[in-house]
């Protein structure tokens, strides 16, 4: 917005220019900045209340905390001497996502194992009675109650556990793919009319010209589609910024104070290793004391996660191999196999945590908080701060509620708890979906999985289209018709908007054996010429290297060599 | 035991075979030690387009079964490539896509996109809908195991029963078909199809670790044995100064040695198995390594340096190990995993009379083309100099064209 010189939300006495170029034709009753799991979140309960919703996302859906966390719904254990009511929400809220997702979620239980010795005899009494007061909450997200073993019934089921035991308490959480869990919520928005902006980012969020025929609209958002260079304008009463550990960066777009947001970036960093090594979620103890954990999840087993300051780029956040080492050091204590297990790569992303100086990483609170800008003469903008996965949809919530009251004069209650996400209606039989369509049961299940009873949709798609039975990423498995399927309908403009939905490329292979022909569907989706093809492939493999390489052994290393080499190979590119 | 020859060339990859046969038809006695697969069986069969190369390296490219020279091929990320060249198995589409049309014949392979070919490939591709299939299992077996089914002569006849059958449901006509990779690149096999069908018929390029590696190594222990290059099976261990003859060299395998007056090295960069990344803390956060080093090393003890960008590798790490963020994959385009290799100069020296080709050579690109060029020259340095040693080859041998700058 060059002619603009101080675009802001200050009250209009402060601001000089007003929308520049022509009146922004799209009219919203909210624009949501930020596509993480709290702006899909609100998206779609503002939609489902029938308000008309824009989102803003300046990456890809799921692209910061969202899509790289621990790929849990927990139900807040360690709040519980605190903040029992916090536990308890949050427990309710996961029974809610079941209800709501049945597909997405799966079993994880943890084992703790607790160590020989005077204080673990002590540990585990006290251990077992906090667990004894969970139990009173795992029913409201259909969790088993907690168990105690003996070093015996440890081992039995986890023979990899080593170092002398006095045994182990076990407690039931439920695991999801966060990514999914986004980009469902934002798919149940458009559905109700909502519009999603991906890779997409807010240059200037301005007050709109006062009208005088009492016209709702208060502010304009402004954006840059990064991938187009088009610009993007919407007009809207209410703004909502949910920009999780950017949303500093986006209150100083609207010229808001960035001290009333502030949030103290706590990166957490992922490594996944190629299988999954055990049945159970395995938690440890890292050399500072912290507690880290090996958890299977989907096919493959990761290892979590660190918790430090960040102040780096928030647009690219990456493991390194000293937080790699950490990880491995910490869970090989109680795990030693993982040292020679296979490591196909890291993730990394950074939480949103609330601010508070002179506190260490692991004390400050995940409770999480709304801010109304009415204070900082913006009325109707406000900003969701803090927060975790698991809370996500009470905190959608909290603001829908808030704002379709004071904003809107609106009284529609929430549904979406009760309203099942796309696909979430029911979980048809993936074994029946395989014989009927002719594929492996694998690949059934896995497309089941992620998309629920729209695997229906998918697979009808092959019987008019068999080609795209082709199975695009063995690994996964993943079928053109589903890489097609996310371009068509979930708004993937990238080869890697397309991993983040269906998991392509994410396998052991690194993408050597799908990038090239997703990029390929991709481009052909979006019409765009072949060697855009392999430059969205590229892309992919390069970035996906760079966040395997902190991981790498030997191995590793021969495999990279052999990715890139073949890459560079079917695309004709000499380095 | 131990043998005599003038060259031992150590690799059986591209390079390595290079660096063979041009030593041997340049008038020095060769040994070739065989270590087994390596990056060059994971071909695809695709040649990229670079500098013209020279007449030597033309020749022995045609005995490795490749045609060089502007092609197009189609690969199976389902595109048509323009390339420098190709094995000789892969139809060539490009004077067929001037004025002609060439029918893609649909299969339900895996890696197998006939319709995102013709979407891609100009006007002149056209979708055909044949039965290629004769089993349920052939819509999953490598394509090395389908192309195998082809060796039996009637089914190659039924396959051209189907074939002609689709030509004549065409209603346009077709004057070549592309197959999906099918017939093991064996252009014997492609003309003897393409006589029963009356048209050419041809393949597109392989996945690694298919056809065209195979192809390589057949069509390479074909040149080799013509070129009277003597092969050894084994791995080497290790190349040092013979005892008590600091001219010569002496090369360790696991049972037996070699005496050489020059060694060209050619066991590959890391995916062939010639370099290996091996970080101090390999496992991954066990106690601290006993030493730093550097993270790289070669699979052969032999006298040369490993460097990068032209200079010598030194420790990258910390007291904890290797930092591989710092030295790795792809800070910049160029990182220390693509170019780490051994020193040498442009024809290949790494050492008094020890060459070095292919991957294994640090900052070169790693391509095939370039990958025979360097074992080429490496090949022609190591004769001109083991020629004039031992004076025991006639002259006109010794002159052979010097390699270019």
């Amino acid at each position: 917005v060059p002619d603009d010189p101080a675009p802001s939300l200050r009250p209009p006495d402060a601001i000089m220019a007003i929308s520049p170029g022509p009146a922004p034709t799209d009219v919203f009753d909210v624009a949501v900045i930020g596509g993480g799991v709290n702006g899909t979140g609100v998206a779609r309960d503002l939609s489902l209340r029938g308000l008309r919703v824009v989102v803003f996302e300046r990456n890809d859906l799921a692209f910061g905390a969202s899509g790289n966390s621990s790929g849990m719904i927990h139900g807040g254990v360690r709040y519980l001497s605190q903040s029992p009511h916090v536990t308890e929400t949050s427990c309710r809220d996961s029974g809610y996502i079941q209800h709501i997702a049945p597909h997405l979620l799966f079993r994880m239980p943890f084992l703790m194992p607790i160590k020989t010795g005077l204080k673990g005899r002590i540990a585990i009494e006290l251990i077992d009675a906090y667990f004894r007061a969970y139990d009173d909450y795992q029913p409201l997200k259909r969790g088993e109650p907690h168990c105690r073993l003996d070093a015996s019934d440890m081992s039995r089921l986890e023979p990899g556990l080593t170092g002398s035991l006095l045994g182990g308490i076990t407690f039931d959480e439920w695991g999801i793919d966060g990514a999914r869990l986004c980009t469902l919520n934002a798919l149940d928005a458009i559905e109700h009319g909502a519009r999603v902006h991906t890779h997409t980012t807010v240059e200037s969020v301005t007050r709109a010209p006062p009208a005088p025929d009492g016209d709702p609209v208060r502010y304009v958002v402004e954006g840059r589609d990064l991938l187009t260079q088009e610009v993007v304008r919407a007009a809207a009463h209410v703004v909502v910024n949910a920009t999780g550990a950017w949303s500093p960066v986006t209150a100083s777009l609207g010229g808001l104070p960035q001290a009333r947001v502030r949030v103290r970036p706590g990166k957490g960093i992922h490594v996944v290793l190629d299988r999954r090594l055990t049945n159970y979620g395995i938690l440890s103890e890292a050399i500072d004391g912290r507690q880290i954990f090996l958890e299977p999840w989907q096919n493959v087993s990761i290892l979590g996660t660190t918790d430090d300051d960040y102040y780096g780029d928030l647009d690219d956040v990456r493991a390194t191999s000293e937080e790699v080492r950490y990880l491995v050091q910490g869970v090989a204590r109680v795990f030693p196999s993982v040292r020679t297990a296979r490591a196909i790569g890291t993730y990394a992303g950074v939480r949103p945590t609330l601010y508070a100086y002179g506190k260490p990483e692991d004390a400050l609170s995940r409770e999480h908080e709304i801010v109304d800008h009415a204070a900082d003469g913006s009325p109707g903008v406000y900003s969701m701060i803090g927060g975790k996965l698991a809370s996500y949809r009470i905190f959608s919530q909290e603001l829908s509620d808030l704002t379709s009251q004071k904003d809107f004069d609106l009284s529609t209650p929430c549904a979406t708890h009760t309203r099942p996400l796309p696909g979430g209606e029911r979980v048809p039989d993936a074994l029946e979906l395989a014989q009927k369509h002719g594929i492996t049961p694998v690949a059934a299940r896995r497309v089941v999985y992620r998309h629920g009873a729209r695997a229906l949709r998918i697979l009808e798609r092959t019987a008019r289209h068999p080609s795209e039975k082709d199975v695009t990423c063995p690994c996964e498995p993943v079928l053109e018709a589903e890489v097609r399927h996310v371009v068509r309908h979930e708004l993937a403009r990238t080869v890697h908007d397309v991993a983040r939905r269906t998991r392509l490329g994410y396998g052991a292979c690194g993408g050597m054996r799908c990038a090239a022909r997703c990029g390929q569907i991709v481009a052909e989706e979006r019409g765009l010429p072949p060697h855009e093809a392999f430059a969205l492939a590229r892309d992919f493999v390069e970035r996906q290297a760079t966040t395997r390489v902190v991981a790498m052994g030997p191995e590793q290393a021969r495999q990279e060599a052999l990715t890139l080499a073949h890459l560079r190979a079917s695309m004709g590119i000499e380095r | 035991m131990s043998g005599v020859a003038a060259i031992v060339v150590v690799g059986a990859g591209v390079a390595g075979s290079g660096a063979a046969i041009a030593a041997a038809q340049a008038g020095a006695r060769v040994t070739l030690v065989d270590g087994a697969a390596g990056a060059s069986t994971l071909w695809t069969g695709a040649i990229d387009a670079g500098a013209d190369p020279s007449d030597e390296v033309r020749a022995v490219a045609g005995r490795l079964g490749v045609v060089l020279g502007p092609s197009a091929i189609a690969t199976t990320t389902g595109l048509v490539r323009r390339v420098g060249g190709h094995e000789a198995g892969i139809l060539d589409l490009l004077p067929l896509l001037q004025d002609r049309t060439v029918g893609v014949v649909r299969c339900e392979r895996p890696g197998w996109h006939a319709s995102a070919l013709v979407r891609t490939g100009g006007s002149g591709l056209v979708l055909l809908d044949a039965t290629m299939l004769r089993l349920v299992d052939e819509r999953l077996v490598p394509d090395a195991d389908f192309a195998a089914r082809h060796d039996d002569p009637d089914r190659l006849g039924w396959l051209s029963d189907r074939l002609r059958s689709a030509l004549q449901r065409a209603g346009r006509p077709v004057h070549a078909l592309l197959l999906p990779p099918s017939l093991g690149l064996d252009r014997a096999r492609a003309d003897e199809l393409s006589r029963l069908v009356g048209i050419p018929c041809g393949e597109a390029t392989g996945v690694p670790g298919g056809p065209p590696g195979l192809r390589f190594e057949r069509a390479r222990n074909r040149a080799l044995a013509s070129a009277g290059v003597a092969v050894v099976a084994g791995r080497a261990t290790s190349v040092a100064t013979a005892a008590g003859n600091p001219d010569r060299w002496t090369v360790r395998l696991e049972d037996r040695e070699l005496d050489a007056e020059a060694v060209v090295l050619a066991t590959g960069g890391l995916v062939g198995g010639g370099l290996e990344y091996q970080p101090s803390e390999a496992m991954l956060a066990a106690a601290l390594p006993p030493t730093a080093r550097p993270a790289f090393r070669c699979t052969i003890d032999a006298p040369v340096r490993l460097g990068a960008h032209g200079r010598p590798l030194e420790v990258p790490g910390t007291i904890f190990g290797v930092a591989p963020e710092s030295i790795a994959w792809p800070l910049s385009r160029d990182a220390l995993m693509d170019r780490v290799g051994v020193l040498c100069d442009e024809a290949g020296h790494a050492a008094p009379r020890l060459y070095a080709a292919g991957e294994l050579v640090a900052d070169t690109p790693r391509t095939w083309l370039r990958a025979l060029e360097s074992g080429v020259r490496a090949g022609l340095a190591a004769a001109r100099e083991t020629v004039k040693v031992t004076g025991a080859h006639p002259a006109s041998h010794a002159q052979a064209p010097a390699s270019r700058p």
